[in-house]
């Protein structure tokens, strides 16, 4: 340690920092950093921590200082800019001088901070979750669910202070057509630092008893446009776009639609308008069940009428029908008896006529019968003694014929004419007889009888 | 989500048998039957449209698992 060492006091160290850093940095400068935290204090003073991040790791800090009457106006440029008051953890852009304290340190006082720089960085963050969701095909998801026939089983997502949720109820709770819906409240910040982390936890909540449910609402209102930025957030809007429940959202009005109203289910201006849409869909599942109640009285009234109207119609037909058909059988019954008894009376005249024809025919038949048999009697009568003379001679010739030929047959007569018999041993001989030279034979002739002997015999020729 | 299913299912059948009548597919024999069921598909909806069974107490229980 040397001996002419100069020693300064902490102050003159600290002053001369102050003095070189306030000749070096006289002006102000613009400055993007995030705005890490933002420690805000009673006195209305915030003392901001300012980062500078690189791959999520902190590259740069200092701390910042807004003065009251600087943050009071800063605040109500954003509002009227940006829509939102100043956010922790948001990229601003910053005008600041540096300002060095003996006591406090190194510091940069915020002069001012460019709103338009926000909203651009807002519209980035939704352009980006937009962006996201598309990629991972997510935009359209919550909006290709199945809507439920009565939407009647409400979780709703908001805060019990909200104006938007007690609208919402009104109109849900005091609707003139006793339509009841089942709704259950699960809180959750809408708006700030807070709201993202709450949405999601609420949702993920819901999604544990989703069975109990038909659907999500998400309610906010009567704070005009001002802090919609968090319906913007990825991790939020894709919590919404990919639950398994239609997620409906009337959190109010903004000029811009975030994307949580675009990924939602459907998305109402108002809480109002959400709950009148919902009475809507109550209506269009009772009007057709009305409807249907009208046309089954009616159609059954007209069917019964057409049906009771064909039946009596039928009926007269028939009975109409039935006596025709009787009338027209007794008739054809009475005519073919008439015809039938005059064809019969024909028929018995004619046959009597005929049979009196056949009597007076036998009749003169039988006469003329008589009549020629009488003729041919006196005819025979007549004929017969000539007749019997006839027959007689013929007869006579006959008889004399027969005699003549007798007597011509007489062996006498034959014998007369020169004819002889012989006779051996008493019989006459004829060729077959065994007629031997020797035999003795005897003849006869008219007046003789001759004993002989044969010395020759042979035959002649004819 | 049984509740559910079961007014749906009331609902279509509702439809069915209106349309069924309009299109005149009704007989006489089958009309007592049709509108006594059409009658008690109708109760159900209306029934559904002004009242909930949701057991408050159940989804508290479910949401503490």
């Amino acid at each position: 340690m040397s001996e002419n060492r100069q020693i300064f006091t902490l102050k003159q160290v600290v002053s001369s920092i102050r003095k070189t850093l306030e000749e070096r940095y006289q002006q102000a400068y613009w400055v993007k950093a995030e705005m890490h935290k933002l420690n805000l204090y009673p006195s209305g003073h915030a003392f901001p921590e300012l980062v500078q991040k690189e791959n999520d790791k902190i590259v740069a800090q200092v701390s910042g200082s807004i003065w009251s009457h600087n943050f009071q106006r800063i605040n109500r440029q954003f509002m009227v800019v940006v829509k939102e008051p100043l956010k922790e953890g948001t990229t601003l852009l910053l005008q600041v001088k540096v300002a060095f304290s003996e006591t406090y340190g190194l510091s940069l006082q915020i002069l001012d901070i460019d709103p338009n720089y926000s909203l651009g960085e807002l519209q980035r963050e939704r352009d980006e979750t937009l962006h996201k969701l598309q990629a991972e095909r997510l935009l359209n998801r919550n909006q290709q669910l199945n809507f439920p026939l009565l939407p009647q089983r409400i979780a709703i997502i908001s805060a019990d202070t909200s104006k938007g949720l007690s609208d919402f109820m009104k109109v849900l709770n005091n609707n003139p057509w006793n339509y009841h819906f089942f709704t259950m409240l699960f809180h959750a910040y809408l708006q700030g630092d807070m709201a993202v982390p709450s949405i999601i936890e609420q949702l993920k909540r819901i999604e544990k008893v989703k069975d109990h449910f038909d659907i999500v609402v998400i309610v906010r209102g009567g704070g005009g446009e001002v802090g919609l930025s968090c319906y913007n957030n990825y991790a939020l809007c894709k919590e919404i776009a990919s639950f398994p429940l239609p997620v409906l959202t009337g959190i109010g009005h903004s000029t811009n639609m975030t994307v949580a109203e675009l990924v939602a289910f459907r998305n109402a201006i108002t809480p109002t308008e959400l709950a009148d849409f919902l009475l809507q869909t109550f209506h269009d599942f009772s009007v057709p069940i009305n409807d249907a109640g009208k046309s089954l009285r009616a159609y059954s009234k007209r069917l019964l009428e057409i049906h009771s109207q064909h039946f009596a119609s039928e009926t007269k037909h028939f009975k109409n029908s039935a006596h025709l058909y009787l009338n027209a059988s007794k008739n054809k019954l009475v005519q073919k008896s008439q015809q039938f008894n005059a064809e019969a009376k024909t028929l018995i005249l004619r046959k009597r006529e005929a049979l009196h024809f056949a009597q007076k025919e036998s009749i003169a038949h039988t006469k003329r019968f008589f009549k020629i048999e009488k003729e041919h009697v006196l005819g025979f009568q007549l004929d017969l003694p000539q007749k019997l003379k006839a027959l007689l001679d013929r007869e006579k010739r006959n008889i004399q014929e027969a005699e003549n030929m007798v007597n011509l047959m007489n062996p006498k007569n034959v014998l007369k004419r020169g004819y002889s018999i012989t006779t051996i041993n008493g019989k006459t001989v004829h060729g077959e007889m065994a007629i031997q030279e020797g035999d003795f034979i005897q003849t006869k002739t008219y007046d003789l009888e001759i004993e002989s002997i044969v010395q020759k015999i042979s035959k002649h020729e004819e | 989500m049984k509740n559910e299913l079961l007014y749906t299912a009331a609902f279509e059948e509702l439809q069915q048998i209106v349309r069924d009548m309009e299109a005149g597919e009704i007989t006489v024999d089958e009309l007592s039957v049709k509108v006594k069921r059409a009658a008690e598909l109708i109760a159900i909806c209306k029934n559904k449209l002004s009242s909930t069974e949701e057991d408050v107490n159940l989804i508290l229980k479910e949401l503490e698992n």
